[in-house]
């Protein structure tokens, strides 16, 4: 069957903006883009081919993006700078990861990931003694007197956490492995079709010392510049559809504005702990997938 | 060097926000302009001939959507150049350089 017979069918806007809102909401709430949510929907439940799907799937994780980051820059969530380094390194992981989808399997990998992501959200559900509520180990806040005066010291971040009532102010550590998992964030989301957020916000709050909300915020800035370039090549092959695509990005960006009060407001622990279910989930998906069971 | 990195939080802040409200209300008005030609239960994924001013519309609202993180690091470079930071400047473009190359690495 082509495309254009496959396109054939009523849609049903409500359906699509609610899709849309879903993934706004959760999105933005834990920096992971929505398109776990957004795909499964269009292909599963709505019945859309996998490109139309993926093509309006990135498009709506730009609006998620772009209205989280917004929000979250104006209230100093967002590290730019970090965000923008660690950028270097995700891209040319993501071209990478392109020019590899003939030579790797793709049900392995998704199994070995699989693994990856159930590791780490016990870590982030279970493992509580490791970070504090606003999210930073012990010898990880600084006061701006000892900053020093280097990448890590221009790197070094604070903002006003309404939930706690206080400002958090933290430095970044362990860069080079911040950059590898940003390589390797960039690589599998062209292998597997998914965002970074899930391994971007997990390494940035675990390993490099960002509280959970900085990490949040500087994963939903990353994502909007990533995702913009499979966006745009979407757009140039003709797979995103106006029709399909409007409802869905009216919905996100409801969604997206909501997700980001409920980060704002929200404690550290309870993000992490919703953060790790998530994860378990999408492992499970993820060996699903493998034994093509989806 | 604080007041550098409000500015900076300031602008991209305006920028994605202004991004998104233009494209936004694009695809709201591209939406109701459908709506009010096809009615709420003739809506396909395929344009039909009366529905293109729609599409239009709409298309433009998400072409303004995607340039909008672009524009954005192209925002950051400047403002890393009026504080004179040579390693974000270098940064900046980078990430600037490294999205174009990936974009025409996928095109051809």
């Amino acid at each position: 069957m082509t495309l254009l017979n496959e396109l054939n069918f009523g849609l049903n806007l409500w359906a699509l903006g609610g899709t849309g809102l879903v993934a706004g909401l959760l999105g933005s709430a834990l920096g992971i883009g929505g398109g776990p949510i957004i795909v499964p929907m269009l292909t599963l439940a709505l019945r859309l081919p996998i490109q139309v799907a993926i093509g309006s799937s990135l498009v709506a994780i730009v609006a998620n993006a772009c209205t989280a980051t917004g929000m979250y820059t104006k209230a100093r969530l967002t590290n730019v700078k970090l965000g923008l380094l660690l950028e270097t390194a995700t891209i040319p992981g993501a071209i990478i990861g392109g020019l590899a989808v003939a030579f790797i399997a793709p049900s392995i990998l998704s199994a070995l990931f699989g693994l990856v992501l159930l590791y780490v959200a016990y870590t982030m559900v279970v493992r509580r003694h490791l970070i504090s509520e606003d999210g930073l180990s012990a010898d990880n806040s600084f006061t701006p007197d000892n900053t020093p005066n280097s990448l890590s010291g221009s790197l070094a971040n604070s903002y006003y956490d309404q939930n706690l009532g206080k400002v958090v102010t933290y430095k970044v550590t362990h860069m080079p492995a911040g950059l590898g998992a940003g390589f390797f964030a960039g690589v599998l989301s062209s292998l597997l079709g998914i965002g970074g957020g899930v391994i971007k916000v997990p390494v940035m709050h675990l390993v490099m010392g960002l509280p959970m909300k900085a990490a949040i915020a500087t994963s939903a800035f990353m994502i909007a510049i990533t995702t913009t370039v499979g966006a745009l090549i979407y757009h140039y092959y003709g797979y995103i559809y106006p029709f399909i695509v409007a409802p869905l990005v009216i919905g996100v960006v409801i969604g997206a504005r909501v997700g980001v009060e409920l980060t704002q407001r929200a404690g550290g622990i309870l993000l992490r702990r919703i953060f790790g279910v998530f994860l378990f989930l999408v492992a499970l998906l993820m060996f699903l997938k493998t034994a093509n069971l989806i | 060097m604080k007041s550098d990195e409000s500015r900076l939080n300031n602008r991209l802040s305006l920028g994605f926000k202004l991004g998104i409200a233009v494209s936004l209300a694009l695809v709201i008005i591209g939406l109701i302009i459908l709506l009010s030609i096809s009615g709420a239960k003739n809506i396909q994924p395929l344009v039909r001939l009366e529905q293109i001013p729609a599409a239009i519309v709409i298309s433009v609202g998400i072409l303004i959507l995607l340039l909008t993180p672009i524009i954005q690091v192209i925002v950051a470079i400047v403002l890393f150049s009026k504080a004179r930071n040579k390693l974000f400047i270098g940064i900046s473009v980078a990430v600037f350089c490294f999205a174009a190359i990936s974009l025409v690495i996928a095109l051809i």
